[in-house]
């Protein structure tokens, strides 16, 4: 997953809304929920372990050619 | 040929006479100051007063602060926010001396610290108005209150990557990665240092360098915290300084300041979102991060609690069929006292199909009864 946290803000608020709404139906619930625990395991965890591409990109001066020789 | 006379001997009476004008007299003046030599260990400072024409300096005299009234400098200095230093206008009670070998100079007996601060605030309004007056696509006075670009910039839903501006090794930037690093709820954050001189001469614009690299690589960072440790050094004037006030007004991500001055509000601190101290800067990015997963958590609770009502529901509605049908079940029936017939391992439902003589089995609760049909008539029971 790589969403900016407005995104994923966004699309679990939309997915409770959903959620809470009378007319869900049944077999379509298991899989809201599941997308909707995605995105707060994603947040939770990226509010805790900062994401590899925002650290090297800032403590490397040339972050092209070390990402090339790392792969 | 006139009398010619020794150097001392003129020079005495030069000394005789500043004395016969001057002994035992007081002065209070007003004048810019410069040269200021600050000597803390003896408790001496040693400056010049000057007076000027445009740029011209037209007047010059030594001054002198002796220990007796260098806690003045002291006091002004924690009053204001400043240091004591050139380019100050000062009020001052000065008493003149002659001395044979080095001159003529006026000694400070006390500072006038209302005039200084008045002083101060006055330079400081003359830029505040600058600021708005020529600036007002991105600085706004409302009701006496400062409006800027920055402080309207929305801040990201979480803070993590961060530019720290401070100076190396300082009490600010120490405070300030101590929080940040602490905080109790396991947050990970990336701070980036932009080291710079930070007080004194010249630093407001280092300080503006900084910014710029900070800018030419904006997209890498949620916030700029600004910070400063307190203490003894409380120079406020780098903070106060009409570009760098103007440069983080319209600065594009947004700016916490922490300069560490609980008096005193900066110009700097106007222009961007002040949480006084580095520790503050740093506990409300924090915050600001828990704000954000609070609601995280409070979504999460409300998915469960309608997953969970919305599972509750359909099990009472499943049940309410299992009743149902458990209701009409033949066990259910035969419990009651009911019975079923079967002939030919057929359930009777129609009489009509039992012969006299026949074979019929009566199936009751625990036992099944063999019999043979004698007789048929009506029903006659009122049930």
């Amino acid at each position: 997953m790589n969403l900016t946290y407005n995104q994923a803000y966004s699309k679990l608020s939309k997915l409770v809304d959903e959620i809470e709404d009378d007319q869900i139906q049944l077999d379509t619930l298991a899989d809201k929920v599941k997308q909707a625990k995605e995105l707060i395991d994603y947040c939770e965890t990226r509010l805790r372990s900062i994401s590899e591409d925002v650290t090297t990109s800032l403590t490397d001066k040339k972050p092209t050619t070390k990402k090339k020789n790392n792969k | 040929m006139a009398k010619k006379l020794k150097l001392s001997e003129l020079v005495n009476e030069i000394d005789e006479t500043l004395q016969d004008r001057f002994a035992g007299e007081t002065f209070w003046i007003t004048a810019e100051i410069t040269d200021v030599k600050k000597q803390p260990d003896k408790r001496w400072c040693f400056l010049k007063f000057i007076e000027k024409e445009g740029k011209i300096i037209t007047t010059e005299i030594k001054g002198v602060f002796w220990s007796n009234a260098f806690a003045n400098i002291e006091k002004f200095e924690k009053l204001s926010g400043q240091t004591f230093a050139s380019g100050l206008e000062i009020t001052c009670n000065v008493r003149v001396r002659f001395h044979k070998r080095f001159g003529i100079d006026l000694e400070v007996l006390e500072i006038d610290h209302s005039y200084a601060l008045g002083k101060l605030e006055q330079e400081r309004q003359l830029t505040l108005d600058r600021l708005v007056k020529e600036n007002p696509s991105f600085i706004r006075l409302v009701d006496g209150q400062y409006f800027t670009r920055n402080q309207s910039l929305e801040l990201p839903l979480v803070l993590q990557r961060i530019a720290l501006v401070t100076a190396p090794d300082s009490d600010g930037q120490r405070d300030f990665k101590q929080e940040i690093g602490k905080n109790q709820y396991g947050y990970a954050f990336s701070v980036t240092e932009f080291l710079t001189q930070i007080q004194g001469d010249n630093s407001s614009q280092l300080i503006i360098q900084k910014l710029k690299q900070i800018e030419a690589s904006k997209e890498n960072f949620d916030v700029v915290a600004i910070v400063r440790g307190g203490g003894s050094q409380t120079d406020f004037k780098p903070f106060d300084d009409y570009e760098l006030s103007k440069y983080v007004a319209s600065f594009p991500i947004p700016i916490f300041t922490g300069i560490g001055h609980d008096r005193n509000t900066s110009i700097v601190d106007l222009m961007a979102r002040q949480h006084k101290t580095p520790t503050k800067v740093a506990s409300s990015i924090v915050e600001h991060n828990f704000n954000f997963e609070s609601e995280i958590i409070e979504l999460k609770d409300r998915l469960l609690d309608s997953a969970e009502s919305i599972m509750e529901k359909a099990k009472d509605k499943l049940l309410q069929i299992k009743r149902t049908v458990k209701a009409y079940s033949p066990a259910t029936i035969l419990n009651k006292g009911y019975a079923i017939i079967t002939s030919n391992d057929q359930i009777v439902t129609d009489p009509k199909n039992i012969k006299t003589d026949s074979e019929i089995k009566t199936l009751l609760k625990n036992e099944l009864i063999h019999s043979t049909v004698t007789k048929k008539s009506k029903n006659e029971l009122d049930l």
